[in-house]
């Protein structure tokens, strides 16, 4: 993670045992799990520079355009979500072949820094807080989309 | 176990969180720190080096004395789990690698 005053950047990777093709055309395919679009109750695709998306998932919406699609190679679009507090943030995707599979990498960057707190002298403190919010029993816990929206609906 | 891990376990006692705020307005000597609890000095012990594995305090020679202090960095690399897009994506990262994965092993 890097992170200005304001704002947050996550880079995420993986590799995919799959040719570069067709891990590109699954990530813009709703039915495929794991993707952005995938278990939406409302969702409007147009993978198209300039084209829009929005999808609905338990109440909640999200926008975006796209700025820079490159079949087989990348996608960038932007991002806004009550999540992102109103701004537009940027996820840039990338795919590599590597062998035969393909490296995926995701950066999602331009996000408010929801815990700014973080960056100064005592922001450990709002860690813990956070995480005696966030933890029960010291384990890792899955990401759950109602507890993350508590409240918004 | 990484990082992330150790930290998560370092902080998930009260003891060590109580550690981790007494250190944070300076360096302490063991002793110090120990003073502040009812346990015995075995159980502080076994806390600090918790709380050492998880890169969070170190120790340094002060002439005769050993000098505890507080390294908060890694507290980030937990905070930036709990941040929702970072959780978010690994998640669906996670499924979209698998439903790969299940498809090579089915072909």
């Amino acid at each position: 993670m890097s992170e200005s005053s304001k704002t947050l950047e996550y880079k995420f990777e993986r590799t995919i045992p799959a040719p570069v093709a067709e891990v590109f055309e699954a990530w813009l395919d709703p039915k495929v799990p794991g993707t952005t679009w995938n278990a939406a109750e409302k969702l409007i695709l147009n993978p198209s520079v300039d084209g829009l998306f929005y999808w609905l998932l338990k109440g909640t919406a999200h926008y975006g355009r796209f700025t820079q699609v490159e079949k087989s190679k990348m996608l960038q679009h932007t991002w806004m979500s009550p999540n992102t507090l109103g701004q537009e943030s940027l996820v840039t995707v990338t795919f590599q072949q590597q062998n035969d599979d393909t490296l995926m990498t995701l950066v999602h960057s331009g996000l408010p820094d929801h815990e700014r707190a973080r960056g100064h002298q005592n922001g450990w403190t709002y860690f813990l807080g956070l995480f005696n919010e966030q933890f029960g029993k010291g384990s890792r816990k899955k990401f759950n989309w109602d507890e993350a929206h508590a409240g918004r609906k | 176990m990484d990082q992330l891990t150790d930290v998560m376990i370092a902080v998930s006692h009260p003891s060590r969180r109580a550690i981790i705020e007494q250190l944070s307005t300076g360096p302490a000597r063991f002793l110090d720190i120990a003073g502040s609890f009812d346990t015995a000095l075995n159980a502080v012990t076994k806390h600090l080096k918790l709380l050492e594995r998880a890169g969070l305090i170190e120790r340094k020679k002060q002439g005769r004395e050993v000098m505890i202090s507080l390294k908060a960095e890694p507290l980030h690399l937990a905070a930036q789990w709990l941040h929702h897009y970072e959780r978010f994506w690994n998640t669906n990262m996670d499924e979209f690698q698998k439903h790969f994965k299940n498809k090579k092993e089915k072909a």
